[in-house]
């Protein structure tokens, strides 16, 4: 257990997800004392990599987006000073849609994607054109217009052609676990642009590298980063945040805590049912988690012939009808619903997801076997021939695994889902109106992926800087 | 009532936004005065609807650009509230 070299520090933060390591940067650069803990023995959340058997899987997140010249992951690196710490490399194609009728390239550019799309629906050509125009030149602010929406009913102003609509769709599905009729449009949106249009951006050596470097810069700032640390609790007094409790009941006192973990368990465990108003404790306890994930790991002995491009998403969509596939993901069927497999940038390594409900441990005991058998058969069938015979070491994560490594509520892989009259709620950010506490991370707003948190960090130390006074 | 709403208004977009309320004025800008950004700007339209009870569109959102045109806009909806056609 790691423990904290001081009692008392101007900011503790719960989680060294890629959003509490960003908050924590921005503190410790204007010159707070911060103590940023996790309760794994390793940074990064759902971004973090292992090794097994001399090959190193990258865990959950896979790549990243929204690096491009003025992209939030670029402007929060490079305000870190981030440059000599990490290489960031973008794999091109980010993203290419199997179905059972097209083979659709998602290319770095965009017009070359506009051309990919126009060429094989030449009828929807010109809406092709609208859409993609109206989601990359649209300024930030505009998309707040879309907040009732869902993301079909965005696609459904520009397309008819439903097999267009679920191919500009899966890669949606695939990163926010639900399908275009239930997720909201701004969320929708957002994928889309951020993953897949600027998508495909990979640190050298794993994902692991990304939390890394954001936690030595975190250190050398002159923070303290504690892992293997659990927080018990979150002590309060009069409304305002005065610390947290850890185990061994080891307590530290603190002006500000910035929750950068699971908002429920915040809520309920951390702080407590009396310390939160009933009308904050309602409104969380209805809100739906998002689907969590299915994912395999296959070490292969050498390169061949039919392996996809490394670093390239493969999205296989068995059919069009993308509510049916959220039903079958609902149930457990992984087997009858789309996925996405990828070759590693180090061509060493194939990582496999597909959506997965949260079940008991004991349920996923009993089918994590046949899921990944079947998973790999699939794989072999219908994107990589001859994938068994190169396969030398194999394993899977269930929704039980993700709730272990990162005890996000369910096992959830994306936060909350995002329905449109779902979390855009101030309630979760301001952290239940105690003073000093803030929330940041995938549960407490409409924004996902890596960026998303990042950006989300950086927010919240904003505002815990503007508190201070501190202008930058 | 006018000055009501715009003080409501004024504490919602603080809360958001971070800024204290004698921070913000009438006439500052969302975005370049106090970092409004489009997750915040959907915050503070769901923050408004559930204090005023009011529905905003979600069109007219965008076009905001300083807390005065957001007290006219509650001002018009809680007035054609009161008056129903």
């Amino acid at each position: 257990m790691g423990v904290p070299l001081k009692s008392c520090y101007d900011a503790v933060i719960i989680g060294a997800g890629i959003s509490g390591l960003t908050c924590g940067c921005f503190l410790a650069k204007e010159g707070m004392s911060v103590l940023l803990m996790d309760q794994h023995h390793r940074p990064g959340g759902c971004c973090t990599s292992f090794s097994r058997n001399g090959y190193t899987f990258d865990a959950a997140a896979h790549s990243f987006g929204s690096y491009r010249e003025g992209g939030n992951m670029r402007l929060v690196l490079e305000a870190l000073d981030m440059a000599g710490k990490i290489e960031i490399r973008r794999f091109t194609p980010s993203d290419i849609i199997l179905s059972p009728d097209y083979q659709i390239t998602f290319w770095s550019g965009k017009d070359k994607t506009v051309q990919e799309l126009q060429q094989f629906f030449p009828d929807e050509a010109d809406n092709i054109l609208r859409f993609i125009g109206r989601l990359t030149d649209s300024k930030p602010l505009d998309f707040v217009a879309l907040r009732s929406m869902t993301y079909k009913d965005l696609l459904d102003l520009y397309f008819t052609d439903d097999k267009l609509k679920a191919i500009l769709s899966i890669a949606v599905f695939g990163n926010g676990a639900l399908p275009p009729s239930l997720i909201s449009a701004f969320t929708g949106a957002k994928i889309f642009t951020e993953f897949i249009l600027d998508g495909g951006y990979y640190p050298d050596g794993s994902m692991q590298a990304l939390p890394d470097a954001l936690a030595e810069r975190f250190e050398e700032l002159g923070g303290e980063l504690q892992l293997s640390c659990l927080v018990k609790k979150i002590r309060t007094d009069a409304n305002s945040v005065r610390g947290v409790v850890l185990e061994k009941g080891v307590s530290i006192r603190a002006k500000y805590v910035v929750a950068s973990c699971d908002a429920r368990q915040t809520i309920f465990k951390l702080l407590g049912r009396k310390v939160v108003n009933s009308e904050v404790l309602h409104e969380i306890d209805d809100l739906i988690p998002s689907l969590s994930t299915f994912i395999l790991y296959l070490g292969i002995d050498r390169p061949f012939k039919s392996l996809p491009k490394p670093g390239t998403n493969i999205w296989f969509l068995p059919y069009y009808d993308l509510d049916k596939g959220y039903e079958a993901a609902k149930k457990g069927r992984l087997e009858s619903i789309g996925y996405m497999v990828r070759l590693s940038p180090d061509c060493r390594t194939i990582l496999g997801f597909v959506n997965a409900p949260f079940r008991s441990r004991l349920y996923w005991e009993k089918r994590k076997a046949a899921h990944m058998e079947s998973f790999i058969a699939r794989i072999e069938e219908q994107i990589i021939p001859g994938l068994s015979e190169h396969i030398v070491h194999k394993e899977a994560a269930t929704p039980q695994t993700l709730y272990r490594y990162t005890l996000n509520y369910r096992g959830a892989a994306y936060g909350w889902a995002t329905f449109p009259g779902q979390l855009f709620t101030p309630v979760l950010r301001q952290a239940a109106h105690i003073k000093g506490l803030h929330l940041t991370g995938h549960w407490t707003a409409q924004t996902q992926g890596i960026p998303g948190v990042a950006y989300l960090g950086l927010n919240t130390a904003k505002l815990i800087m503007h508190r201070e006074k501190i202008v930058n | 009532m006018a000055e009501s709403v715009e003080n409501e208004i004024i504490s919602i977009i603080a809360d958001v936004s971070g800024y204290d309320e004698d921070e913000i004025r009438i006439d500052s800008h969302l975005v370049n005065d106090l970092e409004m950004d489009s997750i915040k700007a959907i915050e503070i339209a769901v923050a408004i609807e559930k204090k005023f009870k009011i529905s905003i569109r979600d069109e007219d959102i965008p076009q905001i650009t300083m807390p005065e045109q957001i007290i006219t806009l509650v001002e018009t909806a809680l007035t054609q509230k009161k008056e129903p056609r």
